[in-house]
């Protein structure tokens, strides 16, 4: 008798939609997933803490070396034997743990040294970890629905899987699946996330490099780089898209979703701007790197995401004065801010 | 003659990579050429397989001699090796990245770190490089070996048939199993980078949202104390106690029986570079759901569910639907057999036959 043959491929797609419905009537709780995490995380041991502090502390507790000798055996003759071993070289022992304790202390108080100077450069020249803690603390100030209409154009034709990174809220994400594409999203907040994942949509919690990290090479046909691309450092940017260039098909698309370095800190993102470690790039930079990479540049839209200053009517005396001189100030403070840059990856 | 002699930091029963060196062994002679098994310590059972490395003094005179060196931690075998002029091949059984141990088990790192830079300098002495997986190839690529051929691991999978279910194991687990509640398996080293922990997740949101009774078996000796204190502790803070059993290391008996009495293979590990466990588990026809992290993927083929994440709740959905879905089930099982046979030793030992003698020439 044959054995029955399955798509495996549509049976992971039917246990995500199955997740995503149960996680959607609240069957599965927000932040399930991480209260598991944390409560691992308690039971790790000091050593396995990021903390400095921790870290040097048990490095101190591991200086102390015992003096006294193990003898206890469960073999007979064997105890007294070792008794007499540790009898004859206890002087030296002692000598010798002696030395290499005031070694490992004086190691150990020199990193202590060395970490107080780098918390002072940090603090000098800006501790970009304190701001990356304190940004997260920020609510994000994101109406990603500005680049919907921009981000689906460019994703036009897609037929694989579009991973939306961070999806926000899910507003991008949203317009994307709307359009017909196989989209998913990846948000590393669990608030956002779950609020997301509670209206139906597939997002994954984690960010976006975590994430990416753990796709296959070649598995997705799309990567859209929306929030994080505009906070992340420059060096952090470019390794987020180098791994999601591994990440794509051949033809696949990456799609860059962000403000411009003109729009970034205006209005509702100046805190977000002002405590981020990173600043949005300017699309031309896009451009660039998207070339360097092998890339052909298929959309390089920028639009803005305030509507101008109204304009006097035709039948005012001075509209036309007015009017030319109000488009000025518009273009000036209400200009571009905001852009889209697609590129499909032309080499394998 | 032709001699292709192995070294090898440990030769250990019940370990594949240990029944992979004599497999080679075997394949090689066969193949005409002179070959030993050279360690830094063999254990047990496999004590008199193996000569103490340091008791190599090279090949006859006129005779061509090669030196097969088995990576997969550091050693000082590698160190002597490196030392030797014959010409050598480098057999990669993958070398887990330090960063899994650094935060649990500092010293293991430090071996491992020790392991990446002694393959690396292997590198520029090696003439052929062998590969496990095509997954651990492509490291030996980015160590700029030149020349790479990827052969599965030399495993009999015959003889995964020759041990009897420790009776008493397996009759505990069917009185368990008649009281309800399916039970979940994975096998393999109570280790960071296998990710227990986040099997032990993926299991309490299978109890709490869909079976109360299940039981889930973690079996297998441990690479970290510290590790394992954890996971222990997290299984008595999630009241799992009674449902999750750590076995430690278990004879092949007692291992057979747990395949016997287990509905699913679950396996959520983030780094490996063959996975042998996955072929045992085909054999036994166990379905199998496993997170796609490595050569998992790879050496899984199409022999089981593989997963893109391995968040609690969706690898918790995977197995209820895997278990409660008869067609599906052998629909696994069946790929799992088919997938298995493409790890045929004979089919294996000529490939690496094959490997080896581009480079050596004939016995």
């Amino acid at each position: 008798m044959s054995e029955p043959v399955v798509d495996l491929q549509n049976v992971r797609r039917e246990i995500e939609a199955e997740v995503r419905a149960r996680r959607a009537t609240g069957e599965y709780p927000p932040g399930f997933d991480s209260k598991l995490d944390e409560l691992f995380a308690r039971f790790s041991p000091p050593e396995a803490s990021d903390d400095f502090d921790a870290a040097v502390e048990r490095a101190e507790e591991a200086v102390a070396i015992d003096l006294v000798i193990p003898v206890a055996s469960n073999k007979p003759g064997i105890g007294l034997f070792k008794r007499v071993v540790a009898k004859l070289i206890g002087w030296y022992h002692a000598f010798i743990v002696q030395q290499v304790s005031a070694l490992g202390a004086a190691i150990t108080h020199a990193v202590r040294l060395l970490g107080m100077r780098v918390d002072q450069i940090e603090r000098s020249a800006g501790h970009s970890e304190r701001a990356r803690v304190e940004s997260a603390r920020v609510p994000t100030a994101r109406d990603d629905a500005t680049w919907n209409d921009a981000v689906v154009r460019a994703l036009d034709a897609c037929r694989g899987r579009v991973a939306v990174c961070e999806a926000g809220d899910g507003a991008l994400l949203r317009a994307v699946v709307h359009a017909g594409l196989d989209a998913y999203g990846v948000e590393p907040r669990f608030d956002l996330a779950d609020g997301a994942i509670a209206t139906g949509l597939e997002v994954r919690i984690d960010d976006a490099v975590g994430h990416l990290r753990s796709v296959a090479p070649g598995e997705l046909e799309a990567v859209v780089l929306r929030g994080c691309v505009e906070r992340l450092p420059v060096g952090e940017v470019l390794d987020l898209v180098d791994l999601a260039t591994a990440r794509l098909a051949p033809g696949g698309r990456l799609v860059i979703a962000s403000l411009s370095p003109a729009g970034w800190g205006r209005g509702r993102t100046e805190i977000e701007a002002d405590l981020a470690p990173g600043r949005p790039l300017h699309a031309a930079t896009w451009t660039d790197l998207f070339t360097a990479r092998g890339f052909e540049v298929v959309t390089s839209e920028q639009f803005a995401t305030n509507a101008p200053i109204t304009e006097l009517p035709a039948t005012h005396p001075d509209a036309s004065t007015l009017n030319h001189a109000l488009a000025r100030i518009s273009a000036e403070l209400f200009g571009p801010d905001a852009y889209v840059v697609a590129g499909r990856l032309t080499r394998a | 003659m032709t001699s292709v002699h192995q070294f090898v930091p440990t030769l250990a029963p019940r370990d594949a990579v240990g029944g992979h060196y004599l497999a080679v062994r075997d394949a090689l002679r066969d193949a005409g050429y002179s070959s030993e098994i050279y360690a830094f310590e063999a254990k047990d059972a496999y004590k008199k397989l193996a000569l103490p490395f340091r008791s190599f003094e090279g090949g006859r005179p006129g005779e061509a001699t090669w030196l097969v060196y088995h990576s997969s931690i550091g050693s000082p075998v590698a160190d002597f090796v490196l030392g030797r002029r014959e010409p050598v091949i480098v057999d990669y059984h993958n070398i887990t990245p330090s960063s899994f141990f650094a935060r649990w088990e500092p010293y293991v790192a430090g071996q491992l770190a020790v392991g990446r830079r002694q393959l690396a300098k292997l590198a520029v002495r090696a003439e052929l490089g062998l590969a496990d997986s095509a997954y651990n190839a492509r490291e030996l690529h980015e160590l700029d070996y030149e020349r790479v051929a990827v052969v599965p691991i030399l495993f009999d999978t015959s003889s995964l048939g020759a041990t009897e279910p420790d009776p008493a194991l397996l009759d505990r687990l069917r009185a368990a199993k008649n009281r309800g509640g399916a039970d979940w398996l994975f096998v393999g080293r109570i280790s960071p980078n296998k990710a227990q922990h986040d099997l032990v997740k993926a299991f309490a949101a299978y109890r709490e949202h869909r079976d109360p009774q299940a039981r889930l078996h973690l079996v297998g000796g441990t690479s970290s104390h510290a590790y394992v204190t954890a996971l222990e502790k997290f299984v008595t803070a999630l009241e799992l106690d009674d449902a999750v059993e750590i076995t430690g290391a278990v004879s092949e008996e007692a291992k057979h029986a747990y395949y016997e009495a287990a509905d699913l293979f679950v396996i959520c590990s983030e780094h490996e570079g063959f996975c042998v466990p996955l072929l045992e588990a085909m054999h036994h026809r166990v379905p199998i759901v496993a997170y796609a992290a490595a050569a998992v993927p790879e050496t899984l083929g199409t022999g089981g569910l593989c997963l893109p994440v391995k968040d609690p709740l969706t690898v918790a959905a995977a197995a209820a639907r895997v278990i409660g879905d008869a067609g599906l089930r052998a629909a696994l099982t069946a790929a799992g057999t088919a997938r298995l046979a493409d790890f045929d030793l004979a089919s294996s030992r000529e490939r690496l036959v094959a490997a080896v003698r581009g480079v050596v020439g004939p016995a």
